[in-house]
């Protein structure tokens, strides 16, 4: 029986394995209280870690492992087998013809300024990719297939290339699936106890290279992944926790262990989407719902963009130098995190990263041996960091080491005078929100969004600190920020719903009458869908298909997406879909064209499994807080006395005017002269510019 | 005055981000395909003097960087806030267009009544009137077969379109939307530049803004010398060569000499040949240009990835070249497939530098981008179907310790390819290979990259194939320090079929139904001796199928023993060969030995007076002549440069001596 999970009670786990730390997240789903555990994590085997983080956060917050109904999971193993090339030793089966599809790939060269750039090292050395006589034609038909002497010989190369798994991918598989399966059929008949990833199961698009990398990255992890999910299902069940497992998705959602098992690549960038997950549930409090978000930890910082607070997607990002064409949720690097090193270059220019002191050494204040001041050193040396009271005092910091480490920038940059090391720390800052402010203006203008129309969500450990300097520079008015944004990510996968996304490209007919093959396909794909959510015991009344179709003037190069109703989807109505995509151009491109011949390229649906959430909950009412403190913080080019409260010390409605310093376990919050910090109904601290609101 | 580090640095980062976010603008919202597709656009900002001083970094076009916009400010006095210029015109701009289809449009951006920068940014439009649609053909000879020439006007007067500016354009463009569109786009995004002007000035002061103009151009100028410096002080030549000069089968010779002083750098074309009749002309009027000096932008770039881009970069180069060579032509001298030309001054300059930095510079690369394109016959309704099959390029050129790239070849554009099912969805072929092709590679100690294989069944009758840009099938791109050549190109129609046919270059091959057509591009040139290769490459490559056994035993000087390399017996075998009379020979290839020698002696000494004493507009025709009657039938399809090695060279040397002078005496 299919049962619907909205009236249990007990808890969701929310797991993030980052690199430093392996965060874990409890959520009541009665009352919304949240409890958050961090933990070390483990990188030879993050299970450990997941596990003695879960028995240590239990015993603490005692929890019993029968409360807890469901444990969502992120991970970033796959991720790390890709850009290490520690995956699977893997072969791949071609067309005719079609052997160098990884060596051209799409033939362009990373860098077309660097004479000594090298091209990309594809997943399959050419030596391991075999080609066969089997091939399909746009049309959906059945070109050549190979006889049983041609499979015998394959299968007698791929045996002696001793591959652990193998990735088929044959020209117009995607109009015609039976292509791969039939001949992964044969040759597993064959060789027993081989990986095989078909590109028409994993991903059925159109356009074979990009298919090709979908299948191979797919292949590349499958045994690792499959070894993972086998330790993890058992250390949870040791620990008496026999919820279901779900594993985050690079879309922002989430699916079955068994599901991940299978297609391990559809939860290759689930780290970054589950933060954006969280921000865009915190954007759909917010009165216009547009949020960009950024998440500055330590080595980078990374912005993303909520519309109407559903986190903007994306089918053109990259694993390493790999395209990636399945929808991820968009994320972008856009500069420098805390760790990122200050220094002076041969023509007396200061600069900022995009080198790194990262956890080991780590910035100089951390007296670990680092001995290049980074951004951290900078906020510590302006007063925004209590050196006493780093990470709710569990880290105590050298802030004389950071001033000697700024002072030495400072007289290179020809600073003097007793504040020559606060200046360059402010220059430091200043050049480094200069750079994420002009990245992410720029991420703004691909979507054609106005920074004025957005709230900034800061999260990770120094987003919160750096966030007003950021929205000074953006033009940006507000910031959000969350309770707790150091733990975001791990929140992000608890408040995620199961999502899957499905794709056909539209086979090319000679026939006009389109609405018999787009109903048809929408038909099928939607089958898929409602299969794959009855698997995962989703009520109907918790399920969404979103319906959509990539489609162009004929000749553009590039789709744009056209979600149609459901009813014009299943019923194939051509005219209707025709008309929201000259009105969707038209908003996106800025002209439309009712004239112009159109074509229909992939069909997408995307099934959605709502998932139980716990409640937002309110700041707790504080009784007697204590008496803030004041402290000196370096602000617009000198010092002044700042207000300094403890976050947890503010009670709902309460307003503070900046200059002030808001600081809480996993962050500072720092608020500049002409800022004021309201703590939020929802949570949340709502920071704006003064005189803008 | 002068700004502090952290301004200047701030400045620069904000300058920057400024420009790619007009281009992003420009690219979501701009019209043409080519936008789309080959990211042909640009935005920039310019200084006072029209001088670029803030450049994208991978947002369109990456070879601007130091175009020259002052002749197009120049053309139209009395700008007024709101004033937008349009021009296309590649001599009336200065050169600052290079071809007719950049529309290119500059705002003036002011600040209290003076103007303090202006935006520039083009679009290469699909379609700016012309003998033919796309308005670019090889077979143009006069610029105004190239389409609607604007020389600077005013398109925009204070925020107000000039309607009568725009209905001109419009009349003579066949997509008009297209053109309008892209306007729009290119509008939209001056006015994005205007806006974050004006902030950076509400911030930062307008002083502070000019003076960061003027400071960060200083700044690459000063990084950039730093990596010149790295040039030994010297003269170095050289020259490459095209194939034809697209109008009769004579060859075009580039030849530099690049003089370097303490990282000053001056680059002479005073002996390159004189302008052609067919769209090769690079319009940079004898002064400095991007499409002259990109080789030494990618050195610097490589060398110091950290220089911001702006015309500073270029600043430590001079340009000589005499008004009449084709890379200084005059008007109406056509410029319409001006890349080709482009992509071959890149690897003369590769040769110069590589005689100063041997050990630094590559190769030559495979040194060709040729979109093929495929016209379907004509449909009942007069439309009709016209793709580009593949963008192919040639493998770049082997350096000391690396490779050449195998397939890919960026050095003056970097274009993606097209998808084989997107291809055969869209256009009647079926694609039987899209590959590597072995053995095509420059063998060397560092192996040339090999070239593509592209072939393809026509499933039609009455296509046509169009090959625009073609080149290599007579001048192989070069090895370096006793590397061999990479192979030529190769088109092939009906390969291994009856009727198999050598076509050479093309420019409209039409085919029927069941045809196969064959490209072949060439492999880049490789680096060092190949007999000094060592055994595990040589054994890569056979495995991976890049060099065959038989290229293995006979250049790589291997034994091999079913398959494996036997390296004692390799070791022996090499051993036992003779040095080579010069281990550093550079050239290995017959034709261009005998090109060069040709021109370098008395034969170039007559074709240099004959130049002087010619008109510019009749140089080509009396190289023509000349070559002509002097080689006999070199003005005859049959013949190509290929065959001068089998003359007699003497006999040519004179032949060709006393013809200049027949012609010199006839005109006494």
């Amino acid at each position: 029986m299919v049962m619907s999970v909205a009236q249990q009670q007990g808890f969701r786990v929310g797991i993030d394995v980052g690199g430093t730390f392996t965060d874990i997240v409890f959520g009541d789903l009665k009352t919304g209280t949240l409890f958050n555990y961090k933990e070390p994590s483990t990188p030879d085997d993050p299970s450990r870690g997941v596990m003695s983080g879960l028995r240590a956060a239990m015993e603490r917050f005692e929890i019993a492992p029968s409360a807890v109904l469901a444990i969502v999971h992120g991970t970033t193993i796959g991720l790390n087998a890709v850009l290490q090339r520690k995956g699977a030793k893997l072969a791949l089966v071609v067309s005719k013809g079609n052997r160098d599809i990884l060596e051209i790939a799409r033939g362009s060269m990373p860098s077309p300024y660097d004479m000594y750039a090298q091209k990309d090292v594809p997943l399959v050395p050419r030596n391991l990719v075999f080609e066969c006589g089997a091939r399909g034609g746009p049309d959906g038909a059945t070109v050549a297939f190979p006889e049983a002497e041609e499979i015998e010989a394959l299968a007698a190369r791929l045996r002696d290339a001793e591959v652990e798994s193998v990735a088929v991918v044959i020209l117009h598989s995607y109009a015609n699936r039976t292509l791969e399966r039939e001949l992964i059929g044969a040759l597993s008949a064959r060789l027993p106890g081989l990986e095989f990833t078909a590109s028409s199961d994993v991903w059925p698009e159109m356009r074979e290279y990009e298919r090709a990398l979908v299948a191979c990255l797919n292949a590349f992890i499958v045994p690792l992944k499959r070894r993972y999910f086998e330790r993890l299902e058992s250390g949870l069940r040791s620990l008496g926790i026999d919820s279901p497992i779900l594993i985050s998705t690079s879309n922002g959602g989430c699916i079955s262990v068994a599901a991940a098992r299978d297609r391990p690549i559809e939860t290759i960038l689930s780290g970054p989407a589950s933060g954006v997950v969280a921000a865009s549930g915190l954007a759909l409090t917010l009165p216009n719902r547009n949020a960009v978000t950024v998440d500055m930890g330590g080595t980078s910082a990374d912005m993303s963009v909520c519309e109407d607070g559903r986190p903007h997607t994306t089918t053109a990002t990259h694993i390493g130098e790999f395209p990636l064409v399945t929808p991820v949720v968009g994320v972008s690097a856009i500069g420098a995190g805390g760790g990122s090193i200050l220094w002076v270059d041969s023509e007396g220019l200061l600069k900022v990263g995009p080198e790194s002191a990262g956890a080991d050494p780590g910035p100089v204040c951390f007296g670990r041996g680092g001995d290049r001041p980074t951004l951290t050193d900078c906020y510590v040396a302006l007063g925004f960091i209590d050196p006493d009271h780093f990470l709710g005092g569990r880290m105590s910091l050298d802030r004389d080491a950071a001033h000697d480490a700024l002072r030495d920038i400072g007289r290179r940059l020809g600073f003097s005078g007793p504040d020559a090391s606060e200046r360059a720390a402010s220059a430091g800052v200043r050049i480094a929100t200069a750079k994420m402010a002009g990245e992410l203006l720029k991420g703004l203008a691909r979507q054609g969004a106005d920074p004025r129309d957005y709230v900034l969500v800061p999260y990770g450990g120094a987003g919160p600190t750096n966030a007003a300097f950021l929205a000074e520079e953006a033009r940006i008015r507000r910031i959000a920020v969350p309770q707790a944004p150091g733990l975001f990510c791990a929140l992000g996968a608890l408040t995620s719903d199961l999502r899957r996304d499905f794709v056909r490209s539209l086979p090319k007919r000679l026939s006009d009458n389109l609405g018999k093959p787009i109903a048809e396909i929408f038909a099928e794909l939607a089958a898929s869908g409602s299969d794959w959510l009855s698997q995962e015991r989703i009520a109907d009344a918790d399920r969404t298909l979103r319906f959509s179709l990539d489609m162009r003037y004929r000749g553009q190069a590039y789709d744009i997406e056209v979600v149609a109703p459901q009813e014009v989807a299943l019923s194939g109505d051509v005219a209707r879909i025709l008309e929201q995509f000259h009105d969707e151009h038209l908003s996106v491109h800025g002209f439309s064209d009712r004239s112009a011949p159109t074509e229909f390229c992939n069909l997408r649906v995307v099934a959605v499994g709502h998932t139980d959430k716990p409640p937002a909950s309110r700041a707790a009412a504080v009784d007697s807080p204590p008496e803030p403190i004041r402290r000196p913080c370096y602000l617009a080019d000198g010092w002044t006395e700042a207000i300094v409260h403890q976050r947890a010390d503010l009670a709902t409605g309460r307003v503070v005017q900046g200059p002030a310093v808001l600081e809480q376990d996993d962050t500072t919050v720092v608020v500049p002269p002409g800022w004021q910090v309201e703590v939020a109904e929802q949570g949340h601290l709502d920071i704006v510019r003064k005189g803008s609101s | 005055m002068t700004l502090d580090p952290v301004t200047l640095e701030i400045l620069g980062t904000r300058f920057s981000s400024t420009v790619e976010e007009m281009g992003l603008s420009l690219q979501r919202t701009a019209r043409t395909l080519y936008v789309k597709e080959a990211a042909d656009f640009g935005t920039a900002l310019a200084g006072l003097d029209g001088r670029f001083f803030a450049y994208p970094n991978g947002v369109g076009v990456c070879s601007f960087i130091d175009l020259d916009c002052r002749r197009i400010i120049e053309a139209v006095p009395d700008l007024q806030p709101g004033d937008v210029i349009v021009s296309n015109h590649p001599y009336e701009s200065g050169g600052a267009v290079t071809h007719t289809p950049d529309l290119t449009l500059i705002e003036p951006y002011f600040h209290d009544g003076r103007i303090v920068a202006y935006g520039w940014t083009f679009v290469h439009s699909s379609d700016i009137g012309g003998r033919v649609p796309s308005s670019i053909s090889p077979s143009s000879t006069e610029l105004i077969h190239e389409g609607l020439l604007l020389p600077p006007i005013r398109l925009v007067s204070q925020y107000q379109t000039v309607p009568e500016i725009l209905s001109v354009i419009l009349a003579n463009t066949r997509t008009p939307e297209d053109v309008e569109g892209d306007i729009n786009a290119m509008r939209a995004a001056l006015s994005i530049g205007r806006r974050r002007v004006a902030e950076i000035i509400e911030k930062f002061g307008v002083d502070s803004f000019l003076a960061g103009q003027r400071e960060i151009i200083a700044y690459s100028r000063s990084k950039a010398r730093a990596v010149f410096r790295k040039i030994p002080d010297g003269t170095y030549s050289f020259a490459d060569y095209l194939d034809d000069d697209g109008v009769s089968r004579v060859p075009i010779r580039l030849h530099i000499a690049m003089t370097v002083r303490d990282g000053e750098i001056e680059l002479d074309f005073s002996a390159t040949d004189p302008q052609s009749d067919s769209p090769y002309n690079i319009a940079a009027e004898g002064r400095r240009h991007p499409w002259l000096t990109l080789r030494l932008a990618a050195f610097a770039y490589t060398l110091d990835p950290t220089i911001p881009l702006n015309t500073g970069l270029f600043d430590s180069i001079t340009i000589k070249a005499p008004s009449g060579t084709i890379v200084s032509p005059q008007y109406p001298a056509p410029v319409g497939i001006r890349h080709v030309t482009a992509q071959r001054v890149y690897e003369t300059l590769n040769g110069a530098m590589s005689q100063a930095l041997p050990e630094v510079m590559p190769a030559c690369n495979g040194g060709v981008l040729i979109p093929v394109v495929l016209a379907e016959p004509q449909a009942a309704d007069g439309s009709r179907n016209v793709v580009i099959v593949e963008p192919v390029v040639g493998g770049m050129g082997g350096r000391l310790g690396a490779d050449g790239v195998d397939g890919r070849d960026c050095s003056i554009a970097n274009l993606a390819n097209n998808p084989l099912e997107s291809l055969e969805a869209s256009a009647a072929v079926r694609v039987i290979r899209y590959g590597l092709r072995a053995d095509s590679g420059g063998p060397g100690q560092w192996r040339g990259g090999v070239g593509l294989e592209l072939e393809f069944e026509v499933l039609k009758d009455g296509c046509s194939i169009l090959g625009r840009g073609m080149d290599r099938f007579c001048f192989a791109p070069w090895g370096r320090h006793g590397g061999h050549p990479g192979a030529l190109a190769e088109t092939i129609v009906n390969r291994g079929r009856a009727g198999e046919r050598h076509i050479g270059k093309i420019d409209v091959v039409p085919l029927s139904k069941g045809d196969i057509m064959t490209i072949r591009t060439p492999g880049g040139g490789g680096y060092g001796d190949p007999r000094a290769r060592c055994y595990d490459l040589i054994e890569r490559d056979i495995d991976k199928g890049l060099v065959s056994q038989e290229q293995a035993a006979s250049v790589y000087a291997v034994v091999l023993d079913s398959g494996q390399i036997d390296r004692a017996a390799s070791e022996a075998l090499r051993k036992s060969l003779p040095c080579g009379d010069e281990p550093n020979r550079d050239d290995r290839d017959p034709v261009r030995s005998a090109w060069d020698s040709l021109l370098e002696g008395e034969a170039g000494d007559a074709l240099t007076r004959l130049w002087q004493a010619v008109a510019i507009p009749q140089r080509s025709t009396a190289k023509r002549q000349v070559f002509g009657a002097a080689l006999n039938g070199a003005s005859t399809p049959n013949w190509s440069a290929s065959d001068l090695p089998t003359l007699e060279m003497q006999a040519v040397e004179r032949a060709l001596v006393a013809e200049v002078e027949k012609l010199l005496g006839a005109r006494r």
